[in-house]
């Protein structure tokens, strides 16, 4: 394992079907600098497709970036999108958050339930919502957030009001 | 949306001619196999043999079609699954809910 940070800056692509070429030359760019097993390379694959489809489906701005850093033993993939914070919908939450450090249940929309832990105002960490398992009546028909919190360690989005920026920061801890 | 399809012993076999089961296709697919259900289809064998990858909004659609046959008591297996997409199947768990099978010959075999 190399322990030089290293950095990956490529743009988003704009439709569905550039995804899979988008995720072969971040994947080659990241091996040529990282030693990494099968298993995290599928997490990643994973991470990756669903961040970019979340971005090509809600972001309206044409700068936004995946960035990819390692600083041992840490892989983070980071989406930065100029726009306004997540609005969630039918509850009483919304950013700036007033609840800081309580686990709560937000809605993106009808089907899109989703756990997630107030980390300050501005800031909040995605949790596994089925950790006791899944049921059909339960399933929802939209997991793109999901899959990215089971595929990694951590998942925390910032919104940044001064900015107007919104961070997606993905954490991966890689085996020694 | 390229889909094959073939009957045999009464069990539709609906093979994924895409490398990309993704978010351009999902909803065309979930329509296509609503059409196969409500004529009556009941037996279904999805093959995702040449399928590289799939998405969220494509896994939204096979859940939405497993919702739709199960009350009708009907049946949906998967074949030919890649590493990558087992691996989201394993991770969100739905390979509890989903039968999966290595391919066309076991999942014949489940019916």
């Amino acid at each position: 394992m190399e322990d030089a940070p290293v950095r990956i800056n490529l743009k988003i692509p704009k439709t569905p079907d550039e995804i899979l070429d988008y995720i072969h030359q971040v994947i080659d760019a990241l091996r040529e600098k990282v030693k990494l097993e099968d298993a995290t390379i599928r997490n990643i694959k994973l991470i990756l497709i669903e961040l970019v489809t979340n971005s090509i489906k809600h972001s309206n701005d044409d700068d936004a970036l995946i960035q990819l850093s390692f600083s041992h033993p840490t892989l983070t993939i980071e989406k930065v999108d100029k726009g306004l914070q997540i609005e969630f919908t039918g509850d009483s939450h919304k950013i700036p958050f007033v609840d800081v450090n309580k686990t709560v249940m937000v809605n993106f929309s009808e089907q899109k339930r989703q756990h997630i832990k107030i980390l300050d105002k501005y800031q909040f960490k995605f949790l596994d919502a089925y950790k006791e398992g899944i049921s059909i009546e339960l399933m929802p028909e939209h997991f793109g957030l999901y899959i990215i919190t089971l595929a990694s360690d951590s998942f925390i989005y910032q919104h940044d009001p001064k900015l107007q920026e919104n961070r997606f920061i993905v954490n991966i801890n890689l085996k020694p | 949306m390229n889909l094959s399809k073939e009957k045999v012993n009464g069990i539709l076999i609906v093979t994924i001619e895409e490398k990309e089961a993704n978010l351009s296709k999902a909803d065309r697919f979930k329509e296509l196999i609503s059409e196969e259900i409500n004529s009556g289809e009941r037996q279904l064998i999805v093959s995702f043999k040449n399928v590289e990858y799939l998405d969220s909004s494509f896994l939204g659609a096979l859940v939405g079609l497993l919702k739709i046959l199960l009350p009708l008591n009907g049946k949906l297996v998967l074949t030919n699954l890649n590493a990558d997409i087992e691996n989201l199947f394993e991770l969100t768990r739905l390979n509890k809910i989903f039968v999966i099978k290595t391919d066309l010959t076991a999942a014949m075999l489940d019916f």
